[in-house]
């Protein structure tokens, strides 16, 4: 490329007490492009990102961005140069219009002391028009507004602000499908008015349809960048991991067992309605769907958080009733939470806690907390899953993403239940955790654990499930056997 | 490896707050004579006894993400209970304290009963039923002291010193203290009371019946305003529907002087206990110095806005 770099990182370096977090990274991003950043946790990729909006400042190394050595420092200078970063939380007023949103600080037109609400609507509409091509109501206030919505105000309210290089951290991570090829497109079309993008996500093959470029950060170092002709998903996860992951579909030759769980016409108003299905022991019930579709909701609801209101849950043979989370840990269910950080680890507890807290009375003499039986089943769980931690007292925040999942997926282990409900369970982990989880999956299913998995990562689904069932609009659309099934027909089942 | 020692000190939650106990009490040590006594110490223990009570059950509140901001009334009810009973209908005083503290856990376990069935935030709950219990003592009282004749009782719960040295009421909180700590640091049901303020939806998942967490600590706290409100009444032989205005406010305050995080899942009774200490510190402090009435508690002040400034400091660095 003869063309001058817009932003140019040379020999970057960053350490954090102990941790290599940049090892002399350098990398080029063109004007207009969207160059695509891939990375393991920990790669190094949000300490890079940190550096260009000025959070963190480099140990040694120089960037030049747009022709001028950038040195923030504090991210509000960054974003004075026209660097903006969007992140997976996106700081809006939920009780406010979108065009407040978009206008909210100095900039805000006025008439006067008060603000000049007609100009401003007008002049939010424009923007739409303009930079998306898009048609809004700016008098919406954001809180009826969907997640891809609020995230389209924030990238209009940046851009209106003269937002030269977008940095758009995991932004797919809340959006359905079609929310996601939204933004995608608007995105295009910002890259042809000239904006630059870096573009950071986990799913490669978003990252492939994207992305002009894929640069990939391993261990704090640039290992290597592939242009859009050279993109290949397992070359890339190749990249990313540092070894070759096995996508070796798993179909197992099953023997008939016993059945454990048999769903009949299971149903939650305004979430999903008539749905049945059995399961045998040592089985994988993978569910599919788009947001929305009901597919969490029933895994949910096989947990009682919130229960379904109509149909019977039986297990090994039996009715039971289950209206909330007690309800089904009683009866043999365990269930691993889309949602690591707000619906599953406790912050300020240590490992050993985080992973006995369900049935913790277990643990007790009589109230009283037997502190070397949690040890010992802590250690148990970690040798037998190989949670890398420094020991079962660390602050359960000192773990990386796979292993706090592998702690969650102990906390149920632990209790030994009949059936694990698992709602997204590679959410928010790297390439090589996906992996073990994946692994640890079919290992617990061996020894005669049974599962319930709701995914919105279909490759995932069709490479452990024995059966997947495809929801759409509430309802069971189609169920296939794990190892016949293709991806197109997963999404056709899920989407018309 | 070599500053681990150093490490593990600093890392032990209620270091922050023991510095600025013993750095207060040096100034104080310093600043007048009278304060490094035995008999100053145990007297200020004594004056800080039911705060201390009330404090340390506070924090089981607070950890589990709720507040109570009634246990000044209850505490008052108590004693106006106690004390028409005692005094006006001539009962037996352990019948009249007794039934004091069964109607202060019938308040808590009101409180506990509104926060679960509306699903009001416990703030605004506790503030209402704050006005309505203090009525309740107001109207009980005709808005007039009550005294009590003077009974074993009272020595034991208020009067008496261990050895003519130890106020029996610095006893009655430090026994207290060792419940709360074991309940809190030793048994399951305080693992839930962290799990449940720290993350509450994820506690539900792991089934724990965080409301039930949160009533228990509703109990807790009303049960420790009826018991120093007994203490109170022993010391005091006396009485009043006002007694207790403001005591919710300075048990936050020492709870969160103490380390607790108002946002839940974070405190510790030892913490608590030293929290008290520290505003107990200042104000004998200020006496013996001379200092006017009227400015203490604007030094009180002061000082709980310094103390968790310096909390906050040091445990931020923790991480």
């Amino acid at each position: 490329m003869a063309e001058t770099p817009f932003l140019a990182i040379e020999n970057v370096s960053k350490r954090f007490g102990s941790t290599q977090a940049l090892d002399a990274v350098s990398l080029t991003v063109s004007k207009g492009r969207i160059f695509g950043l891939a990375g393991e946790n920990g790669a190094g990729k949000s300490t890079l990102i940190k550096i260009l909006c000025g959070v963190h400042h480099p140990d040694s190394g120089q960037i030049v961005y747009d022709g001028r050595a950038h040195h923030p420092h504090d991210p509000a200078e960054a974003e004075r140069a026209g660097i903006s970063v969007f992140h997976q939380e996106i700081p809006i007023c939920p009780h406010l219009s979108i065009a407040a949103n978009v206008f909210l600080g100095p900039a805000m037109p006025k008439r006067g002391i008060s603000p000049d609400w007609k100009m401003m609507n007008r002049q939010c509409l424009e923007l739409y028009r303009n930079l998306l091509g898009e048609e809004i109501d700016p008098k919406r206030l954001i809180r009826d507004c969907s997640a891809a919505e609020k995230q389209l105000a924030l990238l209009v309210r940046v851009l209106s602000r003269n937002a030269r290089l977008v940095i758009l951290d995991e932004p797919t991570t809340a959006l359905t499908p079609p929310e996601v090829e939204r933004l995608f497109k608007i995105i295009r079309r910002l890259r042809d008015q000239g904006i630059t993008f870096i573009f950071i996500s986990h799913m490669l093959e978003e990252l492939m349809e994207l992305s002009d470029s894929i640069t990939v950060l391993r261990d704090g170092r640039n290992v290597g960048s592939l242009g859009k002709e050279e993109f290949d998903g397992r070359a890339l996860s190749t990249l990313i991991a540092g070894r070759t992951l096995s996508t070796k579909s798993y179909r197992h030759a099953r023997k008939e067992t016993e059945l454990r769980l048999e769903v009949r016409d299971l149903g939650l108003p305004g979430e999903f309605q008539g749905v049945s299905f059995t399961l045998r022991k040592g089985e994988i019930l993978g569910i599919a769907g788009l947001q929305g579709s009901g597919r969490s909701a029933i895994a949910r609801a096989l947990f009682g958080a919130p229960p379904a209101r109509t149909g019977e849950i039986w297990i090994n043979g039996k009715r039971r009733l289950i209206d909330r989370p007690l309800a089904a840990a009683q009866a043999g269910i365990g269930y691993i939470p889309e949602d690591r950080k707000t619906l599953g680890i406790f912050d300020d507890l240590d490992v050993k806690l985080n992973l006995c807290m369900a049935g913790i009375d277990r643990f007790s003499r009589r109230g009283v907390l037997d502190k070397g039986e949690l040890r010992r089943v802590t250690s148990g769980m970690k040798d037998g899953l190989s949670i890398k931690m420094q020991n079962v007292d660390a602050p359960i925040r000192s773990l990386s993403g796979g292993n706090q999942q592998k702690v969650l997926i102990s906390r149920w282990l632990a209790l030994k239940p009949d059936i694990l409900v698992m709602n997204e369970p590679t959410r928010g982990v790297d390439v090589g955790a996906k992996q073990e989880i994946t692994e640890l999956v079919k290992r617990l299913t061996e020894e005669g654990y049974t599962f319930v998995i709701s995914s919105s990562e279909l490759e995932e689904l069709i490479l452990l499930s024995d059966r997947i069932l495809v929801m759409n609009r509430g309802q069971v659309a189609a169920e296939f056997f794990g190892g016949e099934v293709t991806k197109d027909q997963l999404i056709l089942a899920a989407t018309t | 490896m070599k500053n681990t020692t150093l490490q593990r000190i600093l890392g032990v939650r209620d270091f922050g707050v023991l510095v600025a106990a013993v750095a207060v009490g040096a100034f104080f040590s310093i600043a007048t004579p009278v304060f490094l006594t035995s008999y100053n110490i145990f007297n200020l223990l004594r004056q800080t006894a039911e705060l201390g009570i009330v404090a340390m059950a506070m924090t089981v509140l607070i950890v589990s993400g709720e507040f109570d901001l009634s246990v000044g009334a209850i505490y008052a009810v108590t004693g106006v209970v106690s004390g028409v009973l005692a005094s006006k209908l001539g009962w037996n005083i352990w019948i009249s304290a007794l039934a004091g503290v069964v109607g202060a856990l019938f308040l808590g376990f009101l409180n506990g009963l509104l926060i679960a069935t509306t699903r009001i935030n416990s703030f605004i709950a506790t503030l209402s039923t704050m006005m309505v219990f203090r009525g309740i003592a107001m109207v009980l009282s005709q808005g007039q002291p009550i005294s009590f004749k003077l009974e074993f009782f009272m020595d034991l719960f208020g009067r008496a010193e261990l050895g003519g040295v130890v106020p029996v009421p610095v006893l009655w909180m430090l026994g207290w203290g060792l419940v709360m700590y074991f309940v809190m640091h030793r048994t399951t049901f305080g693992i839930k009371v962290f799990a449940t303020g720290d993350n509450r939806e994820a506690a539900d998942l792991a089934g724990i019946k965080t409301m039930r967490i949160k009533q228990a600590g509703f109990l807790i706290t009303s049960l420790a305003a009826g018991v120093s409100a007994v203490i109170s009444l022993s010391f005091l032989k006396t009485v009043t529907p006002t007694q207790g205005t403001g005591l919710e406010l300075e048990a936050i305050a020492a709870s969160v002087i103490g380390g607790t995080a108002m946002s839940g899942g974070v405190g510790s009774i030892l913490g608590t206990f030293i929290g008290t200490f520290i505003m107990a510190e200042v104000r004998t402090g200020l006496v013996l110095l001379g200092t006017d009435a009227y400015v203490q508690d604007a030094f009180v002040g002061l000082v709980i806005a310094l103390a968790v400034i310096i909390n906050v400091r040091l445990s931020t660095k923790k991480k």
